[in-house]
């Protein structure tokens, strides 16, 4: 088991996420950068679902009260085990023991720690993801204790000198797709929101971030329909709104651009503060698969 | 409405059928039958589908490709007559609409010069239609409030919404299912439990059922909360047959 001596800013158990109840308008939440947490799953041979702990801006501490093999991936943090920088993007053996901090990051804003056999939390509706109002937790606490299960696969070799520093989320450019309502909106307004810089809003979290700008931009409401993470939606006073994992299931605003999956993951890594812009590409061609 | 739907991409893994922009019966049926219909047929290609009042996306499993789905859907000859049911569930939610839970029914009979009682009167009158659930974890978006009701929100939403709370925004009414904040009049309270993220499903109403209100007392809640929490309350849910 770990035990939780400092909780970080948002720290929280997730998984790929909770499917199949959408309908009753349930969220599907999961990690706010999937690739990050299926690399720190990989790193120590864990299937792409197993529960791992995502955390932003400022890391848990976290004692380890059993040894266990850990990967970490996401934003550049610098983690410690006993105050000894350890690598990133690595497997590492952790002794029964020893203390595992991370700061903050140098670059990015969430990353996530896998453990071999991952994290066992409870499940509702068919994941281990935390919200509020479907899980008992909805962020880590201190002193709470975290369990893992034992695996029998194989560990991958590990490496403590390593330090990769690969991080692939330098681009302030948002992939996008039209969204439902992009045809509705004036082709001037169209044109700002393919050319105008926005800054990312402090109040921006797991359910949404705002992008404020300048514009004078605005979309009407339309009858309530479906929205996912990754909608961008516009108000009428010009708010501009990208849903991330904890989206609600259906929205009110005009549906103006959908991200593409990765840019979900890239957005996920950017800071309030941080610069972005759109960039629209043809569904039939996307960049990249 | 033989143009209808309309089918669109989505992002990569979802499409989104479309109808006219109306909130209506008829459409929304239809809506809801493509949802069945689409579910029933296409398992292995699909996570699930969430519909709203005129529209339906369907979520798209990784390694289907969403251009090809729609080629086959409007290739298919969807059937949907065969899936018309003239079952129909009429659930019953008891509602307390004393002060005490429903902080701003005065002010909702004062706004439309009507009593206490004749808000209750109206507000427990209708079948409501649950077209479907979205916002939050289990919330149903109801049709058929009366006009004599309707009520802009508030200017100033409340940081904290008890669970069960009945309120009415705009030219809606609905329950919150959990503990949330929000903007609407709060007229109620139901001692019951509509979201439980322990069963499956986890929402005890669904897209298609009709429900009504049925006003209590203050003691009969207490009542009907002790046989919630002590899990020996039955569900008023009567099937009915056109």
């Amino acid at each position: 088991m770990i035990k939780v001596i400092a909780s970080g800013l948002h720290s929280s158990l997730q998984d790929l996420g909770r499917f199949g109840h959408r309908d009753c308008g349930v969220p599907i939440s999961g990690a706010m950068d999937l690739r990050s947490a299926a690399k720190a799953n990989a790193l120590v041979g864990n299937d792409a679902n197993a529960t791992v702990l995502e955390f932003m801006a400022s890391g848990p501490i976290l004692e380890f009260h059993e040894a266990a093999l850990i990967g970490i991936s996401g934003a550049i943090f610098s983690p410690k085990i006993d105050g000894q920088k350890v690598g990133m993007n690595t497997s590492i053996s952790v002794n029964e023991g020893s203390t595992l901090s991370f700061g903050s990051p140098s670059k990015g804003m969430r990353a996530y720690l896998a453990i071999k056999g991952g994290f066992t939390s409870e499940i509702m509706l068919g994941s281990s993801s935390y919200y509020s109002g479907i899980t008992k937790e909805a962020q880590l606490r201190k002193n709470d204790i975290l369990h893992f299960a034992q695996s029998n696969k194989k560990s991958p070799e590990t490496n403590r000198s390593e330090i990769n520093t690969e991080f692939r989320f330098d681009s302030n450019e948002i992939e996008v797709f039209k969204g439902p309502e992009f045809e509705l909106l004036p082709k001037s307004i169209q044109n700002k929101l393919k050319n105008t810089s926005f800054i990312i809003d402090t109040q921006s979290n797991r359910m949404a971030y705002w992008l404020e700008h300048s514009e004078d931009i605005s979309a009407k409401d339309i009858i309530t329909a479906p929205v996912q993470p990754g909608t961008v939606q516009m108000t009428p006073v010009g708010k501009v709104i990208v849903l991330m994992r904890d989206a609600q299931t259906t929205g009110g605003y005009a549906r103006i651009f959908q991200l593409t999956k990765n840019a979900v993951d890239l957005l996920a890594q950017k800071r309030a503060g941080e610069i972005v812009s759109f960039k629209m590409i043809d569904p039939l061609f996307p960049t990249h698969a | 409405m033989s143009n209808y739907p309309t089918y669109r991409m989505f992002g990569e893994h979802a499409i989104l059928l479309d109808w006219p922009e109306r909130i209506d019966l008829d459409i929304h049926n239809q809506v809801f039958l493509y949802a069945r219909f689409i579910s029933k047929n296409f398992q292995d290609e699909i996570v699930e589908t969430v519909i709203a009042y005129q529209s339906l996306v369907v979520y798209l499993n990784s390694e289907t490709n969403a251009q090809l789905f729609i080629d086959t859907l409007k290739g298919r000859k969807i059937d949907i007559s065969e899936l018309v049911t003239k079952e129909k569930h009429l659930i019953t939610i008891p509602v307390c609409y004393d002060p005490e839970f429903g902080p701003d029914i005065q002010k909702i009979a004062s706004t439309h010069n009507q009593t206490i009682s004749e808000v209750i009167e109206r507000h427990t009158a209708p079948n409501y239609k649950v077209y479907f659930l979205g916002f939050l974890p289990g919330f149903a978006y109801l049709g058929g409030l009366d006009q004599q009701l309707y009520t802009p929100r508030r200017n100033m939403p409340r940081p904290f919404i008890a669970k069960g709370s009945v309120g009415i925004g705009g030219t809606q009414t609905g329950i919150y299912p959990i503990d949330s904040p929000g903007g609407w009049n709060i007229i109620g309270k139901t001692p019951l439990h509509l979201f439980d993220a322990t069963q499956v499903p986890p929402s005890m109403i669904n897209a298609g059922d009709f429900i009504q209100f049925e006003s209590i007392s203050r003691s009969e809640f207490d009542l009907l909360q002790i046989e919630v929490d002590s899990g020996t309350f039955r569900w008023r849910k009567e099937v009915h047959y056109d």
